[in-house]
């Protein structure tokens, strides 16, 4: 699959890594020839020095004949006109980054699809999206919804007050409503299997159904941690102000923000709900006359992602129960992982994951790049004679660090055990660890 | 500095069309065969020869041609409004009606200000023409004299941006039309209309042809002149009262938005806006406020509290100044409570007076941030008036007018005092020239007694009715020294 990434950003660069470690074919343009330096020595893919945004630089790209051509550049108006002019030299399909909430909404989709482009994404709303997921629930770290929200799946962080601790997982009983996908332990990602267990520290994931819910939360000793009302995010950035837009009506929220001029651009982009003030979110004692004891949730969301983490930290010693932070260096992802950071939200990763899932062979409509586990969850159609269907789940010798979460058949979930049999026409959650996807294809098709 | 030669012609201009709006009325006498027709000749008359002195002093090469600045803006509209005033007041002293020019000057004035304050004793017996004239005046000067006539006319071609910044009502404006004479028009019409369905409604509520049309130019205006010495309580119907008090109501609220409703049905503009909204609130606490205390402390039933509450509320917050009874004569509270709703005006880019809702509705969310900010210093708290941050620059220009509107009220309150009025009517006799309602408050009437006040008096009165109407600065603008500095 040949794929043309135009901007070596953030984005870029991540998703430039991610699909040459799968063997396609990535080229990268851009006009910088530093942020090109450094890909060029250490990554299979082929860098072009030129403008996304002239026609010479798109040829020379083979943009003509691209599968899939990417525009991540900082400016929105520049990947508009990349990805149109991509397609009027032939690309099979299109996708620019925005920074614009009007271009999205689906009664636009029409017009931007008739110009060329085939899908807009926008990494700040989606970050956003799971900020708020994160503190409407907030005793959950991490929280995805498949087949349109039948199955949930979440992760959560077991203390030692969970009741499901240090039992192998097939003595937990039979017809559990849940199914464990994966566990993470000090860094490693083990997918289990029956004779493992579950210890105080680690992060575990469910599959499930919303209905569910409470159980899960019961078991995993999460019953006496208040819901979150007050909200106090650090750093007025464009996550920020989507995430005050985002927000239900029943949070109240203050940004606070230490550059003057920006808090007074921040007034005029959010409502009268949401409380601006002019000031550094490190300082303790401010962050004591604005209530810290009294807030639930903290969200650090400056450009530094040491200045996150760090502020994350200083609140919990307050007694925040949620802590979301920005981490855009991945490096430091697994370290805020250690340091017990709720949620860590890295937009190039919810960015990149979002155009991988794009250009998946197989039928997936969703594919979800999981920041603490290396893993990725896909959903896929099982297709008449599929391998998978052959017999029951526990005797396919599916590779190991693949495990199916659940399934939706004539629209109602089930969750997959050892004796379930799945059937053509199912559509199926698979969880398997990173880069797998495209090997356990061939069991569905 | 000043441009004169524009200056001139524009106001050579406006004269003349003073000039013809004059012999227009003049058709009245004659179909009336009354004995004022001579004093609209004259007017007409006097008008045009000074109109045609101005334009060819206009013509002159003796004075630099040049484009027009701001600061001619402010000197044509705040000399035309004089100019119309002198003028406009000719028929009533020529013909003898008003036989002193003092008191014939302030009529006219009371007229385009639409203070609706009258000095005529007996109007009865002032003769139809007159009183068409009387209340054509508030309706010229309900829009302003110059929005009325360059949108009706537009005849210069230059200037309309800054002849409209000098005259407008309320610190923002509401663009319908790129072009500002084309939104004029726009405005025009919807005035019109509005004039047009009152004196419809009025007629069909049993009220006289030539009584119907001046209550709906007064009321369209805002202005408050009625044809009877009762005011519309001499029409003892409670038809006609709901008719005025839902035209007052009406001519109140922005007429962009009203554009907006009219021409292009988008309700939810008008329902959505934070100062129409505030608009109805003030008038519906307002309401309720003096409806129950007329239950409980006067010999009222409960529907006559509630029709006398709404008619004088809504007369005095959109400044127009009907009285459909004495409301003295009513408990001090109450009227004191009417008092209170002297400062605060309509809905800005009406043709109301006073502070208007917009300013109130600023002034209000800034007192309340102020309370904000001592629990949380560090924040920063912005007015929003329909979900978009006002510019600190804004909000400063509001904070200026309140404070120099309430230094106005109170150098007003001590001049009355000064030349022998009673405490509680000078008090209300400054605000209401202030914020061109026309009544007042006290142990002696609604209606301010003229006849026994000194000429300086009534000279004082006209200026305070002038800079109220300007909104305060254009006036004030023009007598500083800074404005007539070179540069």
């Amino acid at each position: 699959m040949k794929i043309v990434i135009a901007g070596a950003g953030n984005v870029g660069i991540h998703l430039a890594k991610l699909l040459a470690g799968e063997n396609q074919d990535i080229t990268l343009i851009d006009e910088s020839p530093e942020k090109l330096a450094r890909l060029d020595s250490s990554f299979d893919l082929l860098t072009i020095q030129e403008s996304p945004v002239s026609l010479h630089g798109l040829k020379e790209a083979g943009a003509g004949n691209a599968d899939l051509f990417v525009a991540v550049t900082t400016d929105e108006s520049r990947n508009i006109i990349s990805a149109q002019l991509a397609h009027y030299l032939g690309a099979k399909k299109t996708v620019a980054r925005i920074n614009n909430y009007e271009y999205l909404q689906p009664k636009n989709m029409e017009y931007f699809n008739s110009i060329g482009l085939d899908s807009l994404i926008y990494p700040e709303l989606l970050a956003a999206k799971d900020i708020v997921d994160g503190m409407k629930l907030s005793w959950i770290r991490q929280w995805w919804e498949f087949a349109g929200g039948a199955l949930v799946m979440m992760g959560i962080k077991l203390r030692d007050n969970a009741q499901i601790l240090d039992k192998p997982l097939a003595e937990l009983g039979k017809e559990l409503p849940y199914h464990i996908v994966a566990i993470l332990r000090e860094g490693v990602t083990i997918i289990p299997s029956g004779s493992d267990t579950m210890q105080a520290g680690d992060l575990v994931y469910f599959m499930t159904m919303k209905k569910h819910i409470p159980h899960i939360r019961r078991i995993a000793g999460k019953e006496e941690l208040p819901d979150v009302r007050d909200v106090i995010i650090m750093g007025g950035s464009r996550i920020a102000v989507r995430t005050a837009q985002l927000m239900p009506d029943y949070m109240n929220l203050k940004i606070i923000e230490s550059d003057m001029e920006r808090c007074d651009k921040l007034t005029e982009l959010v409502d009268d709900k949401v409380m601006i003030i002019n000031g550094d979110g490190r300082d303790p004692s401010l962050l004591m006359s604005e209530g810290i004891q009294h807030t639930e949730a903290f969200v650090a969301l400056t450009d530094n992602s040491e200045t996150n983490i760090l502020a994350c930290l200083a609140a919990k010693r307050f007694g925040v129960t949620k802590t979301i932070a920005e981490v855009e260096n991945i490096d430091y992802i697994n370290m805020a992982e250690k340091l017990d950071i709720g949620t860590v939200i890295n937009k190039k990763k919810i960015a990149a994951s979002h155009i991988y899932q794009m250009m998946l062979d197989a039928d997936v409509t969703n594919v979800k790049c999981l920041t603490f586990a290396n893993a990725d969850v896909a959903e896929f159609n099982v297709k008449e004679g599929a391998k998978i269907t052959r017999s029951q789940v526990k005797d396919i010798s599916l590779p190991r660090g693949v495990t199916i979460g659940g399934l939706i058949r004539n629209k109602e979930a089930l969750i997959v055990t050892g004796t379930t049999q799945i059937q053509a026409g199912d559509h199926v959650v698979v969880f398997c660890l990173e880069g797998m996807i495209k090997s356990i294809e061939k069991y569905f098709n | 500095m000043i441009n004169v030669r524009i200056i001139h012609r524009i106001l050579g201009v406006l004269l003349l069309i003073e000039s013809g709006i004059l012999l227009l009325c003049a058709l009245i006498p004659v179909f009336y065969s009354e004995d004022d027709l001579f004093g609209f000749i004259m007017g007409a008359l006097t008008s045009a020869c000074v109109g045609m002195t101005a334009l060819y002093i206009g013509k002159s090469t003796k004075h630099k041609e040049g484009a027009m600045t701001r600061r001619d803006g402010y000197i044509v509209v705040a000399i035309s409004w004089v100019l119309f005033s002198i003028f406009g007041s000719l028929p009533y002293y020529i013909s003898g009606y008003i036989p002193s020019f003092t008191d014939a000057f302030f009529e006219t004035m009371s007229g385009f200000t639409t203070t609706g304050a009258t000095i005529i004793q007996d109007v009865e017996v002032i003769p139809h023409g007159l009183l068409f004239w009387r209340s054509l005046t508030q309706w010229i000067g309900g829009l302003g004299i110059v929005f009325f006539t360059v949108a009706v006319l537009p005849i210069f071609g230059v200037g309309e941006v800054q002849l409209f910044a000098a005259e407008a009502i309320g610190p923002t404006r509401y663009k319908l039309h790129p072009r500002i004479s084309v939104s004029g028009r726009w405005i025009i019409s919807i005035y019109l209309l509005i004039t047009v369905l009152c004196a419809v409604s009025l007629r069909l509520c049993g009220m006289g042809v030539f009584d119907s049309v001046n209550h709906a130019l007064t009321t369209a205006a805002t202005g408050g002149f009625s044809t009877k010495n009762a005011s519309i309580a001499y029409f003892g119907s409670h038809a006609v009262e709901y008719v005025i008090t839902f035209f007052m109501f009406m001519s109140g609220i922005n007429y962009g938005l009203l554009f907006f409703v009219i021409f292009r049905f988008q309700i939810r503009k008008l329902i959505e806006d934070t100062q129409f909204k505030w608009y109805l609130l003030l008038l519906f606490i307002f309401t309720a406020i003096v409806a129950i205390s007329l239950f409980i402390s006067t010999s009222y039933d409960a529907s006559a509290s509630v029709r006398n509450a709404l008619f004088h509320v809504t007369a005095i917050i959109t400044t127009t100044g009907f009285t459909s009874t004495d409301y003295t004569l009513w408990p001090p509270f109450i009227w004191m409570i009417l008092g209170l709703c002297f400062y605060f005006g309509a809905c800005a880019g009406s043709t109301t007076g006073g502070m208007k809702t917009i300013r109130i509705a600023v002034l209000f969310k800034s007192m309340r941030n102020e309370f904000n900010r001592i629990l949380h210093p560090n924040a920063i708290l912005p007015v929003r008036i329909n979900g978009k941050v006002i510019p600190t620059s804004t909000r400063q220009s509001v904070l200026t007018f309140s404070i120099f509107f309430f230094a106005l009220v109170f150098v007003g309150w001590f001049f009355y005092l000064a030349i022998g009025i009673d405490i509680a009517e000078a008090y209300g006799i400054s605000l209401s020239c202030l914020s061109n309602i026309g009544l007042t408050i006290g142990d002696h009437g609604c209606n301010i007694p003229w006849s026994d006040m000194p000429a300086i008096g009534k000279w004082f009165s006209t200026f305070l009715m002038l800079v109220g109407r300007l909104e305060v600065f254009s006036v004030l603008l023009i007598i500083t020294p800074s404005f007539w500095k070179h540069n």
